[in-house]
């Protein structure tokens, strides 16, 4: 629940407002797609809601946690129990195995599920001992969700996870976000600029400027394998 | 002049990375200052010494004998080859000084009065030469006189010859032939208890009965003239007279102190610099090859806008320079204050008129030659393949990281390990050549600080294998000339003494085949409880009714094995010649050793009970009264005690050894500090991004500082014992190199010293990790969610 958030980056001499009294709520299972141009605050907005940063004026609350003012060492304890992170270049180790990436963070948390099971669930249970260098990129960034969801996270939040990938790989990939979150209902928001993908959600939230210009809600998601773009 | 803009971006880059450029260039100076330091000082005393014999016309060949005539002076001086000739009295007197409980000894020199000093002349510090015709009137050498605080106008009783003299003091002087200011045969100057003086020929010849006659020779040797001719024919002119065998400076105790200490200086002016800049390279060129590959956009814009390969590699290689200028500005003052205090030190062990410190400008050319060399040729792959990169190519970001299934998985045994080691190992073995200098260069730092260990243990060892389980008695007492049983009987009953053993002491020659030496064979009783030949072990080795033990090193420096028989040339009283077997060989570290029974070798010489002196063990209680009377015995010539040569050689080589230690110390820490600082920069650099994922995902500081620090901790626990066996090579080396006629070094391992050098190196290893993982909060969590760099 974000009450307020705003966001300001002082570069120089330049004050940047990245976000601008922003409100918002989600809930449980949701699939969001946050949608908006470039220099829109999307991606400030996502980090502030992943514990990378905090807002410089509003609330946040997890939960009941107020991240709002919170010190590195809550940020860290919030991203490593509560948030699942798909990046859009994967940011994979490449000195170790898919398996290995995943059970890096399992290593780290208190209830997660075996890595070979997070990768299965993405469907690369024939891959687990492949470095990333002997992956194709959307089998990359499936193993990135994998290592995402592996430690059962309350959140899942994926920032551009198609950015580097062509249509075919990126819907696969997009496919695996969907199951998750219909599997385990896990929240999950995506960021993007693709409108299509706005259809697959159960709300659209549509940034501009730093501010919220429009939610929409999906009577019906539509299931991925039918996008296109 | 306006500055280029390649030249901004170059101080500009370097300004940035300058922690890394520091300690890359640190690691370097220290081999160019131990190269300076080692050069500087070879020059500093060549410069000197050649100079100092020269203008004081050092002789080249020298000997001793019973008595001549003046009047075989001109016979000598027409020996073909020989240049100048100059005979001298010289004899031994004792001091009871005053402050002193312990007696002191001296050499006496004559000087001519009815013609000029011609050979080793004497350089005069303060007041004058003696006057003619004044008797008693004596130069003092400085080292002494320094030690006891004597001035011209002061006075010193002695005793020549067994007559007690009062000496008048009128002037200070240094001369060529004593550098080194040391008793004949001893490993270090002990200026406390040895002195040597000058004095009016006639006076001098009076007291010691040579009126008219000589018994010491030096000889000049003209250039281009074989010294060992000159000294062949000086041995068949003064063999009537009880000629003793000539010798050249190469057997003189004091010039040969100063080429040990020459050759020491050069092993170390070479193997040091080596490792040094060896290490120092690789971590240049581990750190221009990834300013390389960070900046591969950049030199494809470059090339893009026209600036060619040459000017572009060149920016690169100017990158190498400064780390070059780094080393060489702080190892230039580092080996030049460093050489100043060394030279400090080498005025307790050389005497010389001056001994300034001397730098090595030559050097300094030659340290910035070879190690601009050596680290172009390192960056030279890295430049070079950059500059070939087509412009378009380089503009796109490197391709990933390839890594392939490690040994690890080959052996089958991944399951051992974490993760976070897995990417260490996998690492390690992606960069094998990183991964081995960055482990050879903390092996280099465990071993450094293990020499200065080993050399005092190894000196502490010898004192007390030589002096106290070999050497047992408390004082030897040697005479002016060989005496018979009634001066054995004098100094048995000495008060305090508890038990007396004669000693008999001929200077022979001896020869084994084409080899060999002269030196001293002493006679000693069978059974002896005092002065003892031991096996290796320790043990004492009984005397054999007849034949030798002689020391390991003379049976090395012989080529003889025991069973061996060798000739021994007696060069006293009757001069026999005889065949002797070596019936044994004894450990022993310092000066060469040939023991013999004391009646086998009295048979030998035709004598009765004769002895040169005899080893004492006296009863402490009465130690006082033991000294005051063995100064008024009239025969006596020297009187050595144990404990205070042990504790003279252990306070002047306490002072060095400190230094060194000090010295190799802080080049450990440099070492240790500079690569652990600079792998773990690079490490963070290259996989700044990972690591920032890691803190994305949620590991802490801590777990990520962990991720780093295992490919560390795992190079310096295989750098550990590699580290462990250099420094044993190492300082087996440097006590091989110091290994000489008059000390032998044993190699002497603690675990102290093991312990010390690796607490030395994890603890700078530890300070330096931590500054670098310090730089693991700042790393940017948001950079790393957008693109590649």
């Amino acid at each position: 629940m974000g009450r307020g958030l705003t966001k300001v980056y002082t570069s120089g001499e330049v004050e940047v407002r990245a976000l601008d009294g922003v409100d918002l709520d989600l809930h449980v299972g949701e699939l969001i797609v946050l949608l908006g141009a470039s220099g829109s605050g999307k991606s400030t907005l996502l980090n502030n809601l992943g514990g990378l940063d905090v807002p410089s004026s509003g609330t946040l609350r997890y939960r009941g946690r107020d991240l709002t003012g919170a010190d590195e060492k809550t940020l860290t304890a919030f991203r490593r129990d509560a948030v699942g992170f798909v990046f859009q270049f994967y940011n994979l180790i490449p000195s170790l195995t898919a398996r290995e990436n995943v059970a890096l963070i399992t290593e780290i948390s208190p209830d997660p599920m075996p890595p070979e099971e997070a990768l299965r669930l993405v469907d690369l249970g024939d891959r687990m001992d492949h470095f990333p260098s002997q992956m194709s990129g959307g089998q990359q960034q499936r193993v990135a969700i994998a290592r995402a969801i592996a430690k059962r996270p309350e959140v899942l939040l994926c920032d551009e996870p198609t950015g580097a990938l062509d249509v075919k790989t990126g819907i696969t990939v997009l496919e695996a976000i969907e199951k998750v979150n219909r599997d385990l209902g896990t929240l999950t928001v995506i960021i993007t600029h693709n409108a299509v993908m706005a259809e697959m959600a159960d709300r659209v939230i549509h940034l501009s400027d730093g501010k919220i210009s429009k939610i929409e809600r999906n009577s019906t998601r539509r299931p991925v394998r039918s996008l296109e773009w | 002049m306006v500055m280029r803009a390649l030249d901004l971006k170059l101080i500009r880059d370097v300004g940035k990375m300058k922690g890394q450029m520091l300690a890359v260039g640190l690691v370097m100076a220290c081999g160019l200052a131990m190269m300076i330091m080692a050069r500087s000082l070879i020059l500093s005393l060549e410069v000197t010494r050649t100079e100092y014999y020269e203008h004081h016309r050092f002789a080249d060949v020298f000997c001793d004998l019973k008595r001549a005539p003046n009047a075989l002076r001109d016979r000598l001086a027409e020996i073909p080859g020989v240049a100048a000739v100059e005979t001298r009295v010289m004899g031994s007197l004792r001091m009871d000084l005053p402050g002193q409980s312990e007696p002191a000894d001296g050499t006496i020199l004559s000087i001519p009065e009815d013609r000029p000093l011609r050979l080793n002349l004497l350089h005069l510090r303060t007041g004058r030469f003696p006057e003619p015709g004044k008797a008693n009137e004596v130069l003092l050498s400085e080292a002494f006189a320094t030690a006891h605080g004597f001035r011209p106008g002061d006075t010193l009783d002695v005793i020549l010859r067994g007559g007690k003299v009062r000496l008048h003091i009128v002037g200070i002087a240094l001369s060529p032939e004593y550098v080194f200011e040391a008793r004949p045969g001893q490993v270090l100057p002990d200026n406390k208890r040895f002195g040597v003086f000058w004095m009016n020929e006639r006076d001098l010849a009076t007291a010691y009965d040579m009126d008219g006659a000589f018994n010491n020779v030096v000889v000049d040797v003209a250039p281009g003239t074989s010294t060992k001719s000159v000294m062949a024919e000086l041995d068949r002119l003064l063999a009537p007279y009880g000629g003793l065998i000539a010798y050249d400076r190469r057997d003189h105790g004091s010039a040969k102190q100063l080429d040990d200490e020459i050759a020491i200086l050069n092993g170390m002016s070479i193997a040091f610099p080596v490792v040094f800049l060896s290490i120092a390279t690789f971590m240049t060129s581990a750190v221009l090859a990834r300013v390389i590959r960070l900046q591969r956009e950049q030199i494809a814009q470059m090339k893009a806008f026209g600036y060619s390969p040459a000017q572009v590699g060149g920016h690169y290689l100017k990158f190498a320079l400064v780390i070059v200028g780094i080393g060489l500005f702080v190892g230039g003052i580092a080996g030049m204050k460093l050489g100043e205090n060394i030279v400090r030190l080498y005025h307790k062990f050389f005497q010389f008129p001056s001994l300034t410190f001397h730098a090595d400008f030559g050097a300094i050319g030659m340290a910035f030659a070879v190690s601009s060399a050596a680290s172009m040729l390192g960056v030279l792959g890295a430049v070079r393949q950059a500059v070939k990169l087509p412009p378009a190519e380089a503009m796109r970001p490197e391709p990933p990281a390839d890594f392939k299934p490690s040994l690890l998985e080959r052996l089958g045994v991944q399951n051992l390990f974490g993760p976070s080691m897995r990417m260490a190992l996998r690492n390690l073995e992606r960069k094998p050549w990183q991964a081995f200098f960055t482990a050879l260069g903390l092996a280099l730092a465990v071993g450094i600080p293990i020499v200065p260990g080993a050399m005092r243990d190894g000196i502490n060892f010898l004192l007390d294998f030589q002096w106290t389980l070999a050497q047992r008695q408390d004082v030897t007492v040697s005479l002016i000339e060989p005496s018979s049983a009634g001066a054995f009987s004098d100094l048995r009953h000495l008060p305090g003494v508890i038990h007396a053993e004669p000693f008999r002491s001929v200077p022979v020659r001896l020869r084994f085949g084409q080899r060999s030496h002269r030196l001293a064979v002493t006679g000693v009783p069978a059974g002896t409880l005092l002065n003892r030949a031991l096996d290796a072990h320790g043990n004492p080795l009984p005397l054999p009714p007849d034949g030798l033990l002689i020391s390991g090193k003379l049976a090395e420096m012989l080529d003889v094995e025991p069973g061996d028989s060798l000739r021994m040339e007696v060069q006293e009283g009757r001069r026999p010649h005889c065949t002797v077997a070596v019936q044994g060989l004894i450990t022993d570290y310092a000066g060469l050793a040939a023991y013999m029974d004391i009646e086998a070798l009295r048979r030998l010489l035709q004598e009765g009970a004769s002895l040169n002196g005899a080893h004492l063990s006296v009863d402490r209680s009465r130690w006082q009264d033991f000294l005051d009377k063995v100064k008024e015995v009239p025969r006596i010539g020297g009187v050595s005690i144990t404990a205070a040569l042990k504790e003279s050689f252990r306070k002047t080589t306490a002072e060095s050894i400190n230094l060194i230690q000090g010295i190799y110390f802080l080049f450990s820490i440099i070492v240790s500090f500079g690569v652990v600082y600079n792998s773990a920069r690079i490490a963070l650099s290259e996989r700044g991004r990972d690591l920032a994922t890691l803190r994305v995902v949620g590991f802490t500081n801590r777990e990520v500082a962990g991720v780093l620090i295992g490919e560390l901790a795992m190079l310096t626990l295989v750098a550990i014992p590699a580290g462990l066996w250099i420094g044993g090579r190492l300082a087996n080396l440097i006590v091989q190199s110091a290994s000489t006629e008059t000390v032998r070094l044993p190699l002497i391992l603690t675990h102290q010293t093991y312990a010390t050098a690796v607490l030395i190196v994890l603890l700078s290893a530890g300070v330096s990790f931590f500054v670098v993982s310090r730089r693991i909060r700042n790393l940017n969590l948001l950079e790393v969610l957008k693109a590649r760099e």
